[in-house]
C-alpha cells in the first residue's frame, strides 16, 4: 500500500517507516498538517497515519480537509496518539478517523490494523464499483423501457382506436407501459376489427410481441382476411418467434355492420360479455382457444363464433386484471362482483363507468398486480364514421386503363382456402382508385359470397330470418363448405377507362368502368328473390344483392340465374 | 410477496407444490424444481405433478411456467398432472385451454 506518515516528530516517523518499509509498503512521509494535506492531495495514498499534536495545523482539522477530498473512495485514516482517556480517542473518531493507534507502535498491532483497513477498503471499493454497475443497469434498463415504450404506443396510435365513435375504452398499466395490447383497424369492407391482446408479463416482453402481432393484424385487415385467418397467422407467428412462456390471450372482434353480424374469437381473455338495453347479458362468448403462441398448429383455430348484432348491443371486453384486482386484504374483485353490474338496474351507457369506478374503488390504493383494460363496443353507433373518415391506405392512384383478369375455382380450392382476399388485392393493386375501394371490395365480396354460399353450398337466405336460424345458418355453411366435392366459381372482370377529355397533355382520363361477370356451377337463383329492394330486405339476412344492387350502376342475372354481371362507374373525387 | 415451492422425487414420478402466489417471481425457482431430476436435465420419461392445493393465485407467467415444463418434459409426449387446484384457479387454467393440453384433475 502507499501509506502517508504526517507526524512533526521525526523519530517516530522513522520508525514507523521503516516498519512498514519492511512489509512492503510505499512511504510517505510529512512533518505537519498543512504539509500533509498538500502531499495527500498530490501523491493520493491509499492510507493516512496521523499524528494529533503539530505545528501549522493539528491532525483533527488535516483529518477532515483529508476526508473532504477523497468522497469518491475510501482513504483510511489511523490516528497516532499517546492519550489513551476516551476523551481523546473519541476526538479522532469525531475528525473522521477511522481507528487510532496508541504509542509506544507495536509491530503486530501495526500490521493487523492496517490489514483490517485494507480489508474495509477492498470492501468499500466493490460496493462502489457494484453500486454503478447497478445504476448503469437501471440507466440502461430505463433507456430500454423508453424505446419500448415509444414502440408500444407507436403500435397503438397507428390504429383507428381512438377515431372509431362505438368504441369506449379505458386501460391502465401496472408498469412503465401497458402489457395490454389494445388495436383496432377497419377492413376494406367498412367493417371494423378489434383486439384486445393481454401479453404474458409486463413492459418489454409484451412490446416485443406486439409488433409481429399488430402488423399481421393492421396489413391483414386492411387486405380484407376475415378474424380465423388473422387469429391464424398471428399465432403462427408468435408461436415461432416468442419464447415458450411468453403468449398472448387475446380477443378478435369483427363489427360488420352492413351484415349485422358480430365475429368473434376468444383464446384465453375472459368472457365476452354482451348486454342489450336492458342491461342484462344477453350473450357470453367465453374463451374456446388458447392463448397466441401456446401451441404450434391446431385444427380448430380459425372457429370463430358468429352472432346476429343488434343496434341495442353492447359488447364488453376485459383483460384478467380487470377482475383479479386485489382489495386491501388481497381479496379479488371476481368475475360475479362483474356481472352484478348487468343486473339491469344500471342504464347501458352507464355500464362501462360503473364498472371502473367500482374496481377502483375495490382496489383502493392497492398497489396494482396486472394491466387492466375494459374496452366497450357500441353496436348503435358501428355504422357511424369515424372524424377524420376511414383511413385509406397510401396507395398510389393508378391511371384508368384497359385490363381484363379471369380467375377460376374449383371445389378443391375453395374448400381449403378462402380466395377473397387474393381476388381482392388483385384487383386493388390493379385498380384502387381512392374513395371507391371499399364500395368494389363490398361488391365482389357479396358477389362471391352469393356464389359460393347459394349457388354452390345451396344455403337458404331465409334461414336467416331468425336468431336461431341465424346461427343454425353459419353452423351449416361450415359444414356443407367442407364437404363440397363439386362445383366452380368463374369470375371475369373488365376495366376500360371512361370519359377522356382532350387538353393540351392529350387525353384526360376520368374515371372508368369496371365490368364484373360471377359464374357458378349451381342451379341458380329465383330471380324474384334476387331484385328484392333495398328497403324490404332488412331483416335478419339477405342485404347482400339488394346492397350490391345500390352501388353498381347496374346488376343482371343470367343463365338460370347462375351467371351475376354487375357494372361498377368511379370517377377520380 | 411470492410463493414457496417444495419437491418430492421417487422413482418415476416428480411432485412440485406450489403454497401462495404462482407467479413470475416464482420462474426459476420452479424451473429448478423440474430441472433436479434425472442427470440435471428434464426427464422425459417421468410423470410430473404439479400440486396447485395451496396455491392462492395463478398468473400468466406461471401459465408460462407450465407450458415451458411441458415442452421440456417432451411436449405431447408429456405427463403432466396438475391437481387439487381450487375453483378460482381452475377458472383460470381453463379460460386458458390447458386442459386440452395437461391433465387437470
Amino acid at each position: 500500500m502507499n501509506i502517508l506518515i504526517v507526524d512533526d516528530d521525526r523519530i517516530n516517523s522513522t520508525i514507523l517507516s521503516r516498519l512498514l518499509a519492511r512489509d512492503g509498503h510505499q512511504v510517505l512521509t510529512a512533518s505537519n498538517g498543512v504539509d500533509g494535506v498538500a502531499c495527500f492531495k498530490k501523491e493520493q495514498p491509499d492510507l493516512v497515519l496521523m499524528d494529533v499534536r503539530m505545528p501549522k495545523m493539528n491532525g483533527y482539522k488535516a483529518a477532515r480537509r483529508i476526508k473532504d477530498m477523497s468522497v469518491d473512495r475510501f482513504v483510511p485514516i489511523i490516528f497516532l496518539t499517546a492519550v489513551t482517556d476516551e476523551e481523546g480517542l473519541s476526538a479522532c473518531i469525531e475528525a473522521g478517523g477511522d481507528d487510532f493507534l496508541t504509542k509506544p507502535f507495536n509491530r503486530t498491532i501495526l500490521q493487523a490494523k492496517i490489514n483490517a483497513m485494507r480489508r474495509i477498503q477492498e470492501l468499500d471499493t466493490a460496493l462502489r464499483r457494484k453500486t454503478f454497475e447497478l445504476e448503469r443497469h437501471q440507466e440502461n434498463l430505463h433507456q430500454e423501457m423508453e424505446v419500448g415504450n415509444h414502440l408500444f404506443t407507436n403500435i397503438v396510435r397507428a390504429g383507428n382506436l381512438q377515431d372509431a365513435p362505438c368504441l369506449r375504452y379505458s386501460t391502465s398499466p401496472m408498469s412503465v407501459f401497458n402489457g395490454d395490447l389494445l388495436i383496432a383497424s377497419y377492413n376494406p369492407a367498412g367493417g371494423l376489427h378489434i383486439m384486445l391482446g393481454d401479453f404474458t408479463g409486463h413492459g418489454l416482453s409484451a412490446a416485443v410481441g406486439a409488433l409481429p402481432l399488430s402488423e399481421l393484424f393492421y396489413g391483414m385487415t386492411a387486405q380484407g382476411f376475415s378474424i380465423g385467418d388473422l387469429a391464424e397467422e398471428i399465432n403462427a407467428k408468435l408461436y415461432t418467434v416468442m419464447p415458450t412462456w411468453i403468449t398472448c390471450a387475446a380477443c378478435l372482434i369483427e363489427v360488420d355492420y352492413r351484415q349485422k353480424v358480430l365475429t368473434i374469437w376468444n383464446g384465453g381473455l375472459p368472457d365476452v360479455l354482451i348486454a342489450d338495453s336492458s342491461g342484462k347479458i344477453v350473450h357470453r362468448v367465453a374463451s374456446t382457444h388458447f392463448a397466441f403462441g401456446t401451441i404450434g398448429s391446431d385444427p380448430h383455430l380459425r372457429k370463430v363464433e358468429i352472432l346476429e348484432m343488434q343496434d341495442d348491443f353492447r359488447v364488453f371486453l376485459y383483460s384478467d386484471g380487470l377482475i383479479e384486482a386485489n382489495n386491501s386484504e388481497g381479496a379479488m374483485f371476481g368475475q360475479k362482483r362483474l356481472e352484478n353490474h348487468f343486473d339491469g338496474s344500471i342504464k347501458p351507457a352507464d355500464l362501462l363507468d360503473r364498472i371502473r369506478e367500482a374496481n377502483d374503488q375495490y382496489r383502493g390504493e392497492t398497489k396494482q398486480s396486472d394491466d387492466t383494460s375494459i374496452l366497450e363496443i357500441d353496436c348503435a353507433k358501428a355504422g357511424e364514421e369515424p372524424p377524420g373518415g376511414r383511413q385509406q391506405t397510401t396507395r398510389k392512384d393508378i391511371p384508368a386503363s384497359d385490363w381484363q383478369v379471369s380467375f377460376s375455382f374449383s371445389a378443391t380450392t375453395l374448400r381449403t382456402v378462402d380466395p377473397l382476399p387474393t381476388i381482392i388485392n388483385a384487383v386493388m393493386s390493379l385498380q384502387a382508385p381512392t374513395g371507391h375501394r371499399e364500395r368494389i371490395y363490398t361488391i365482389l365480396a357479396e358477389l362471391f359470397s352469393n356464389a359460393l354460399d347459394h349457388g354452390l353450398l345451396g344455403l337458404d337466405t331465409k334461414t336467416k330470418k331468425t336468431p336461431e336460424g341465424f346461427v343454425e345458418y353459419y353452423s351449416q355453411r361450415e359444414k356443407r363448405l367442407a364437404a363440397l366435392e363439386h362445383g366452380e366459381i368463374k369470375l371475369h372482370l373488365c376495366h376500360k377507362p371512361l370519359g377522356s377529355e382532350q387538353n393540351s397533355s392529350g387525353p384526360m382520363v376520368r374515371g372508368g368502368e369496371i365490368a364484373i361477370r360471377l359464374e357458378d356451377s349451381g342451379p341458380g337463383f329465383n330471380p324474384n328473390d334476387v331484385h328484392s329492394s333495398l328497403e324490404s330486405n332488412l331483416g335478419h339476412g339477405g342485404r347482400g344483392i339488394a346492397l350490391v344492387q345500390s352501388l353498381c350502376t347496374r346488376l343482371d342475372y343470367h343463365g338460370c340465374g347462375n351467371v351475376a354481371e354487375a357494372i361498377y362507374n368511379w370517377t377520380h373525387q | 410477496m411470492s410463493g414457496e415451492i417444495s419437491v418430492s422425487h421417487n422413482e418415476n414420478e416428480t411432485t412440485i407444490s406450489i403454497k401462495g402466489r404462482f407467479n413470475f417471481e416464482m420462474h426459476s425457482q420452479f424451473r429448478t424444481a423440474y430441472q433436479q431430476t434425472g442427470d440435471g436435465g428434464t426427464d422425459k420419461s417421468r410423470k410430473y405433478v404439479i400440486d396447485l392445493g395451496g396455491t392462492e393465485y395463478i398468473d400468466s407467467s406461471a401459465l408460462g411456467m407450465l407450458l415451458l415444463l411441458r415442452e421440456e418434459a417432451g411436449a405431447n409426449e408429456a405427463n403432466i398432472e396438475v391437481t387439487n387446484a381450487r375453483p378460482e384457479i381452475r377458472k383460470i387454467l381453463e379460460t386458458a385451454n390447458f386442459q386440452r393440453l395437461f391433465k387437470i384433475i
